[in-house]
């Protein structure tokens, strides 16, 4: 509901209660109203799964980036001039053909978003905060993902400050593509392990 | 301290349903709910620590019903009143006056 | 009170703020050793998650000092030691016939040797 409707649908009180804090706070001068437009432009348009997936067709081309990358990710990352809030102590895990990792919150919704950008609502929500630790295997079905029986599933539960970056395993068939062709492969649901990166052709 | 929040292996929770091409904001009021509560986390009043257990303070049944960003206005507006940025009474009658702008 | 400007946004998000400490002292545990997680029940912020109470993992990865989120959401700002801990699903979810498994970020004051 966008205030432009609220004369068809009743402003809800969530509403009425962020729009009244934000019109107290502006006018005790203590948020700057441009401040509040530049941070919602940053995270609408500039950071998001688009620098997760530099960094991963990075390291599937570059094997000293990936080597890098996977001893202090935070550095590596850097490299590619993604850093900050909520991804100060980066590490990357990496997909094998007998690991499969996928990241997790149960307590809040810690999220790298350097790379990732703000979380999407399934992300944060209680049905994968609570199931992704204890059935790891029915929560990548139903993102369809078949993980093989002899593949060890490791979930990673940030629960601390280090923020979690996973490494999907680079398709088949790419191997004459650049760069660039093979970020587009690279999507958010592989960095967080629940997908995996698509194949040449595939669309989301 | 237990909690709703605190979720890991909690059942019956149905499935994860996520959406396809999702967009970073839902509603024009998350966006301003995400960018008021990161822009007061620089007064300097409180810690993202002092924030995290704001919002787990939340009572039970309605954690687990509120959406993202209604937790983190809930913890903002703790936070400000604990803090003594804001009182209640000015930001409930600041929310009568909207209601009443609405209701015209 | 300090106020976030606008041209001040870009280059504060950048900066970030790590909860790192400087590395020191003698750390408790290290790679390989087999740990338990207490249990807690008090009314203050813990990240201890409530699953991994009372289960019995090893330590996978010494992360180095970080700032200790349950005395720092009490505005004390103590370093401590947070390690990578490896559980075995079979064991945090008493099922035999798992064999994946969760890692879990902690404190050392939320372990005891085993």
């Amino acid at each position: 509901m966008s205030s432009k409707h609220k004369h068809a649908v009743p402003a809800s009180e969530i509403e009425i209660k962020v729009k009244a804090l934000e019109s107290l706070l502006i006018e005790k001068g203590l948020v700057d109203a441009q401040a509040l437009d530049e941070l919602i432009d940053i995270y609408e348009h500039r950071v998001g799964p688009q620098n997760g997936a530099k960094v991963v067709a990075r390291a599937w081309c570059d094997p000293d980036f990936r080597e890098r990358l996977l001893d202090n990710a935070t550095a590596a990352i850097g490299e590619l001039g993604f850093e900050g809030r909520q991804g100060e102590d980066m590490v990357a895990l990496e997909n094998t053909p007998e690991i499969h990792n996928m990241v997790v919150c149960t307590l809040c919704s810690c999220y790298p978003w350097p790379v990732l950008g703000l979380p999407p609502v399934w992300y944060k929500s209680a049905p994968y905060r609570a199931r992704a630790v204890s059935e790891p295997r029915s929560v990548l079905e139903e993102f369809g993902v078949k993980v093989a029986d002899d593949v060890e599933i490791r979930v990673w539960d940030s629960t601390a400050e280090v923020r979690y970056l996973v490494i999907p395993m680079r398709p088949e068939g790419t191997d004459n593509m650049n760069e660039s062709e093979l970020a587009n492969l690279v999507t958010r649901d592989s960095m967080i392990g629940t997908g995996l990166a698509l194949a040449p052709g595939e669309t989301q | 301290m237990k909690g709703a929040h605190d979720l890991g292996g909690k059942s019956g929770l149905g499935p994860i349903s996520p959406e396809h091409d999702e967009p970073v904001f839902h509603h024009e009021w998350e966006k301003r709910a995400f960018a008021i509560t990161v822009a007061c986390g620089f007064l300097g009043q409180w810690n993202l620590d002092i924030a995290r257990f704001a919002r787990e303070r939340m009572p039970d049944p309605e954690y687990l019903a509120s959406s993202y960003y209604e937790k983190w206005i809930y913890g903002l507006g703790l936070l400000l009143v604990e803090n003594g940025v804001l009182t209640e009474d000015e930001i409930n009658q600041r929310m009568d006056e909207m209601t009443a702008h609405e209701n015209q | 009170m300090s106020i976030l400007r606008a041209d001040k946004v870009w280059p504060t998000l950048r900066k970030g703020g790590s909860a790192r400490m400087v590395d020191k002292g003698k750390a408790r545990f290290k790679v390989g050793d087999s740990i338990v997680a207490k249990q807690f029940n008090h009314s203050g912020h813990i990240r201890l998650p409530e699953y991994v109470q009372g289960c019995q993992g090893i330590i996978a990865a010494d992360h180095g000092m970080f700032i200790f989120p349950d005395r720092h959401a009490e505005r004390v700002k103590e370093a401590q030691r947070l390690y990578s801990v490896r559980f075995e699903a079979a064991e945090v979810w008493n099922d035999l016939s798992r064999r994946d498994a969760v890692y879990v970020d902690l404190f050392e004051s939320y372990m005891n040797a085993r």
